[in-house]
């Protein structure tokens, strides 16, 4: 770590060399100091307005895996929310834990009792759960690791990292996502919004929640059969209708930013699952981003921009999304951006790469000095998430072509409004419509 | 292209021209004028009474613009969506509720009281 702190220190390689070699180093040092530095780093990893792109994608590789703790902790996690037993609150409740993170570890069980969730059928006696617990002690042990990470990050500026971040600010936020995510009756009620957004689409489905069973250190889930998109190997892409899986997973995500105004921004290949049946499953709702409708359309322009290579487009419309462009930069900002749409996304015979993108195009910002507003950033985030997701799905997509339709028509839908139509008649016949109207 | 987006097609032309023709107005008057069925008497009535038409579907357009709305509000489908919305939000709410009540009852049972 020291030599690669010199090497960054000290400029012996190229800004993006450096950049890659200082993220590298940060996400071994959040890895080597434990689960509160592994979670501050995968809060990290969605901020592309704080954090370089090098650092950014170098810390989502980081994975909230850590070993169980005893079952008989559990229970009694249990028996204090509820004042009861598992067995008296659920069938077969299993005491080997199916997955373990550094918040919470998941249990299944049967339920014992028909019940009725917010949306959908009944669920029936016997139905498989999941039982999400929040370990003993998080909470104190989030006040320690949260000190500790403020006595760590503070060092950062004097080495002349992390220069342009407030770090009592992004260590504020930090605390209250971890707080947040020890109450899981937060997740719960995120988890049934999203349910209700894509309650028509027969190709998603997201595991309801039983509340008669969840407080808030347990949540209480349906268990879904299936792979996750980690795990997913070439026999199982057979079985299911892999391509169809993946260009609806991302339409899901162009819907939810631009049509809902809701999305899933911690989306990650272990958070998705793939159905028998063929559909695709939701989980983890850590992290929610949201986009104001006078947004959606001019994420929709950037989007076609993007995928058409149309730089000019896209520096406009990135300017109302409140990217700061100074004039005396535009033409080199557009320039590059031009540049890295030709080498990244227009290659001949060649899938798009976003990803490849994404990097350059932040790594731009940088060197412009150009602030990334914190939406835009997390969008950025998503969508090359999105195309992580999909090619985890199905490796020959090329993410572009599913964007291009559905921006195309969102922005023929916009451009056909009749209010914006009004807006955008010349002022004469404005003024025709005013003195009809009187 | 059916009989209603035709209307609104006629009725957005309508909209454009009417200040600058005055003919257009006085067929209007007239057509509004004209006795039902008297539509089908010649090419000139009939002008006329499409002509009134089209102004009635030009009122509805200028209160559709005026909402800022691409559909009138008070339609089906804007009930239908805010009926789903709420009977979302109140389902959502009993769940709450019944997480509450857990947590209650289990309150209850460690202070030994029965509750109500």
């Amino acid at each position: 770590m020291v030599l690669g702190l010199v090497h960054a220190r000290f400029g012996l390689s190229a800004p993006a060399r450096r950049r890659s070699a200082m993220a590298r180093q940060a996400r071994i040092a959040c890895e080597e100091l434990g689960p509160a530095f592994i979670k501050l780093g995968q809060l990290a990893s969605v901020r592309p307005d704080l954090f370089s792109a090098e650092v950014v994608f170098e810390l989502e590789k980081l994975q909230d895996s850590i070993p169980p703790v005893g079952a008989e902790h559990i229970r009694t996690c249990i028996r204090s929310e509820f004042g009861r037993d598992p067995e008296d609150l659920f069938d077969a409740f299993e005491d080997v834990p199916v997955a373990s993170a550094s918040i919470a570890q998941v249990h299944r069980a049967r339920l014992k009792a028909e019940y009725r969730p917010v949306l959908g059928d009944t669920l029936a006696a016997g139905t498989l759960l999941a039982i999400k617990v929040v370990r003993p002690g998080v909470r104190a042990s989030i006040d320690a690791d949260v000190e500790l990470a403020r006595v760590w990050l503070r060092r950062m500026p004097r080495m002349g990292i992390l220069a342009r971040v407030d770090l009592e600010a992004f260590l504020g936020e930090f605390e209250a996502t971890l707080r947040s995510e020890t109450d899981l009756r937060n997740e719960a009620r995120v988890a049934e919004r999203f349910a209700f957004d894509v309650r028509d689409d027969e190709l998603v489905m997201v595991p309801r929640v039983v509340w008669a069973r969840t407080t808030r250190r347990v949540l209480t889930m349906e268990f879904v059969e299936g792979w996750r998109l980690t795990e997913l190997t070439d026999a199982e892409r057979d079985g299911v209708d892999a391509r169809a899986l993946a260009v609806h997973g991302a339409d899901v995500f162009m819907r939810q930013v631009l049509v809902l105004g809701r999305y899933h921004a911690d989306l990650h290949p272990a958070n998705l699952f793939v159905t028998p049946d063929s559909r695709i499953c939701y989980l983890d709702f850590g992290i929610v981003g949201t986009t104001l409708p006078a947004q959606r359309i001019a994420i929709a322009q950037v989007l076609a921009a993007t995928v058409y290579g149309d730089a000019d487009r896209a520096v406009k419309y990135s300017r109302e999304l409140g990217l700061v462009i100074a004039h005396e930069q535009e033409a080199a900002v557009r320039d590059r951006v031009a540049t890295l749409m030709k080498r990244t996304l227009r290659r001949p015979g060649q899938r798009a790469d976003v990803r490849g993108f994404a990097i350059g195009f932040l790594s731009m910002l940088a060197d412009f000095k150009i602030a990334v507003p914190v939406g835009y950033g997390l969008l950025i985030k998503a969508l090359v998430t999105v195309e992580g997701v999909a090619q985890a799905i199905y490796p020959g997509i090329d993410i572009t072509q599913t964007v291009r339709p559905f921006a195309t028509r969102l922005i023929a839908q916009e451009m056909l409004r009749p209010a914006r139509l009004y807006a955008k008649a010349p002022e004469m016949l404005r003024a025709a419509m005013r003195v009809l109207s009187e | 292209m059916d009989n209603d987006d035709f209307m609104r097609f006629m009725a957005s032309w309508a909209l454009v021209h009417e200040t600058a023709d005055e003919g257009w107005k006085a067929a209007v008057e007239r057509g509004s004028a004209q006795p039902e069925g008297d539509m089908a008497v010649g090419p000139e009535a009939f002008v006329d009474g499409l002509s009134a038409l089209i102004a009635e579907e030009k009122e509805r357009l200028k209160v559709s613009l005026a909402s800022d709305q691409g559909e009138p509000a008070g339609s089906r489908a804007d009930v239908a969506g805010h009926l789903d919305e709420l009977t979302f939000e109140v389902s959502e709410l009993r769940g709450r509720l019944e997480s509450m009540q857990a947590s209650l009852d289990a309150l209850l049972d460690r202070s030994g009281d029965t509750g109500t």
